[in-house]
């Protein structure tokens, strides 16, 4: 048996975490993803090496649910309903208030990391988000609600991450050419690259049937192609592909690729993305304070944006508000990637100073999708549930 | 089981009009039928000024209902209004909103049954059928100052259903697919067992007499129980048309109101004699004809003992009714469809040609749902 290959020491020890979570999924309704399978570096699965080979793989899935979320930023939306510009707005500005201050004054950050640890944290999960509502064909105004503050919460921590990279070059290294130099080339190559992608994408696509396997071949490869180029350019994956979906919706005036959904593939992708982020997580790192901080950091943020929800009132009642503010709870891959690309700036100080938030997400990665699939249970609108099997929700 | 008494025949102002149109609630993103009713209903801020807005039995339909009114242009300000009054608390919830008898490519076992004892009750015992029932349709009501009358009325407007069928036909596409029908809706419709024609009844007494005996036999409760084409209200003190698939406009749903109220006039004027015993073996197949075929279907007749295209057939009776639409004020209401008896597109063969020309459902919706939205939106999309 090789190295890399589980022995049968390591089954017997993952039994009883297995068992555990089928408990979990029993209470709670966890959905099936393998986010849950984020110690396969602890054990020993994924070596380094692999992790590194497999990152093109997951900067490729991370790009095509990205580039859903961006396809899904609906900003008409806003301008029809003030209180959803409140709403969001509020969930925005409170996240990274309350983090930013928990960060710098409760664990001790400098204002740089502080400011990162907001950027890297304040938005929600996109793939999980979308993920779980996929799964539980979800559909209603608490699951539509999700996704907008989650596709803006994105976009959001995008602006507040291309800023911070200003900010941590000025506090590290004083070099203010690269401070502004830096930030303007991570957006303005995001964009090129993205416009380039979705301007490709909708031109071929224009000349295939709308919906054909042809058009979806043609929308995955250009995002592909966008992925390659943004890695070759040295520019976040996540941001060129979020940008280049956004375009591709609002460019999109002859509803060409409106309609054309990612194959049911995807979820592949998703799997092997969620292995990935979990396996690279520092666990090995992982203190009892460290651990005591990044709960602090979510107990912040859950409070954060369940309140901004809450305060920003609105048409739909209450409780429908609070389990909007569950269901945007998930932190995962997007976070840990911002976290990394911030990281390897300064490998020194950056990679410490980011554990907050990687750990942070690595808590999240076991309980946000239960708590998206949580709100979007109790606002009943999953397909599944008494009426799926003959009854009465 | 829990009866439900007929009560008395209320008597209402003679040819008073209301209308109800079931409409489709789409997303905004692919325009497949979204659920959202329960949510849009109470989210409403809205005084009742034109009507009433309120759930159907799935959470992606609504359903409008006008105020009673006793002219055309009366109903046209109504659906106009609480058109507007839909469209801005949809555009707050991210909605969209469409006409049509049948969305075209919605999956069935998707749609949820909307909270509430009636629609549970429907549930439990249709099963199935309940979510099948997710078709759209407009009731027009005309008010009868008698319940002889209206019983009277329910007959003779029987003999007409072929021709609103036709009409309004706007469900060509069901499961994704071109039904060959024109009006594909009723299909839904007719699983259920008390639909069909209203038997053959002479006074209010016979009826009182034949849903009493119904009720004793356990198949009916209420009135809501008999999905009949035409039936009394008792309730409104109406006649309730229900065949008509819900059009593509407002201003098609009023053109069938004005021809409900001018042929109800024109009806009551000229009392026909009436033979609904031989009428009603023919009706169940008008009804297909004019279902499959629309305007070009083949009308059988009972008394002549031949068939009549039901173009040439209606085109004798919007001529013969004209003079009661102008006492009535509405016979510009009547002109959209003297144009569709004359051979202009109607909503099926427009969802159809723009199948055609789109090459898929999505965008059929995306442009009905404008279609019904009004002008502005409809010159929007031309300028584009």
């Amino acid at each position: 048996m090789g190295n890399n290959s589980p022995s049968m020491l390591d089954s017997l020890v993952g039994l009883p975490r297995w068992l555990w979570e089928a408990l979990l999924d029993r209470l709670f309704f966890l959905p099936p993803f393998p986010e849950r399978m984020f110690g396969p570096s602890s054990l020993g699965w994924i070596s380094i090496e692999a992790l590194a080979q497999a990152r093109p793989i997951a900067d490729a899935a991370l790009g095509l649910l990205m580039m859903e979320v961006g396809r899904r930023l609906d900003l008409s939306w806003l301008r029809h309903n003030p209180e959803l510009l409140r709403s969001t707005f509020a969930d925005i500005a409170l996240s990274f208030a309350l983090i930013f201050a928990f960060a710098l004054w409760l664990v001790g950050l400098t204002p740089a990391w502080a400011a990162a640890t907001a950027a890297v944290t304040m938005a929600s999960a996109p793939a999980v988000v979308l993920l779980t509502i996929e799964e539980a064909r979800a559909q209603g105004q608490v699951t539509e609600r999700i996704i907008l503050h989650t596709a803006i919460s994105s976009a959001a921590s995008f602006v507040a991450f291309a800023l911070v990279l200003g900010v941590v070059h000025a506090e590290l290294s004083e070099d203010w050419l690269n401070a502004v130099v830096h930030p303007l080339w991570v957006v303005a190559g995001a964009l090129l690259v993205g416009g380039i992608g979705s301007w490709l994408a909708l031109n071929i696509a224009h000349i295939l049937p709308k919906r054909s396997l042809a058009q979806v071949f043609v929308l995955v490869a250009c995002a592909l192609l966008a992925v390659g180029i943004a890695r070759m350019l040295a520019v976040p994956v996540f941001l060129t592909l979020f940008l280049m979906g956004v375009l591709l919706a609002s460019r999109d005036r002859q509803q060409t690729l409106r309609y054309t959904a990612l194959p049911e593939g995807h979820w592949l992708l998703a799997i092997v993305l969620f292995v990935i982020v979990g396996a690279s997580l520092p666990w090995q790192e992982f203190t009892w304070l460290a651990g005591l901080q990044a709960l602090g950091l979510l107990l912040v943020r859950a409070v954060a944006k369940a309140g901004a929800v809450a305060w920003s009132g609105g048409s739909l009642p209450l409780p429908k508000r609070l389990l909007v503010g569950v269901g945007i709870q998930p932190l995962s891959a997007t976070a840990v990637f911002m976290a990394y690309e911030l990281a390897s700036l300064y490998p020194e100080v950056g990679r410490s100073a980011l554990t907050l938030p990687l750990f942070a997400a690595a808590m999240m990665e076991l309980v946000g999708p239960a708590l998206c699939r949580l709100a979007l249970r109790r606002s009943g609108e999953c397909e599944s549930g008494a009426q799926a099997r003959g009854g009465i929700a | 089981m829990n009866i439900q008494p007929l009560g008395e025949f209320s008597d209402s102002a003679a040819l008073s009009l209301g209308v109800e149109l079931e409409l489709q609630l789409v997303s905004r993103r692919d325009f497949d039928l979204t659920r959202g009713a329960t949510d849009l209903i109470g989210s409403l801020d809205y005084d009742g000024r034109f009507g009433e807005i309120k759930l159907e039995i799935t959470e992606s339909m609504i359903e409008i209902s006008t105020l009673a009114r006793s002219t055309v242009d009366g109903i046209a300000a109504d659906l106009g209004g609480l058109r507007d009054t839909l469209r801005h608390h949809c555009e707050r919830n991210n909605i969209g909103v469409c006409g049509g008898g049948t969305h075209p490519f919605h999956r069935w076992p998707e749609r949820r049954i909307c909270p509430g004892d009636r629609f549970n009750d429907l549930y439990q015992r249709y099963g199935y059928l309940a979510k099948q029932f997710t078709v759209f349709g407009q009731h027009i009501h005309v008010g009868c100052t008698s319940a002889d009358d209206a019983i009277w009325l329910t007959q003779a407007l029987g003999v007409y259903v072929p021709a609103f069928i036709a009409l309004s036909a706007s469900s060509p596409f069901v499961d994704g697919v071109d039904s060959f029908y024109q009006s594909a809706r009723l299909n839904a419709v007719s699983a259920f067992p008390l639909s069909g024609q209203c038997p053959p009844l002479n006074s209010w007494q016979e009826f009182t007499e034949h849903f009493a005996f119904l009720q004793a036999c356990g198949i009916a409760q209420g009135i809501k129980d008999l999905y009949w084409d035409v039936r009394p209200k008792p309730e409104f003190g109406t006649v309730e048309l229900r065949v008509c698939d819900t059009p593509l406009s407002i201003e098609q749903a009023t053109s069938l109101a004005a021809l409900a109220q001018s042929l109800a006039r024109w009806l009551l004027r000229t009392r026909p004699p009436l033979d609904t015993a031989k009428q009603a073996h023919v009706a169940r197949y008008n009804k297909f004809q004019a279902c499959r075929y629309g305007l070009e279907a083949m009308i059988s007749d009972p008394l002549a003992l031949c068939q009549t295209p039901l173009r040439q057939t209606l085109a004798s009776l919007l001529e013969a009714i004209s003079e009661d639409a102008r006492e009535l004020a509405c016979e510009r209401w009547l002109s959209p469809l003297k144009q569709a008896v004359a051979g202009h597109a109607g909503d099926a063969d427009w969802l159809r040609a723009r199948e055609k020309e789109h090459g898929n459902l999505n965008d059929v919706v995306r442009e009905a749902s404008q279609r019904l939205i009004g002008p502005d939106s409809e010159n929007q999309e031309k300028t584009r």
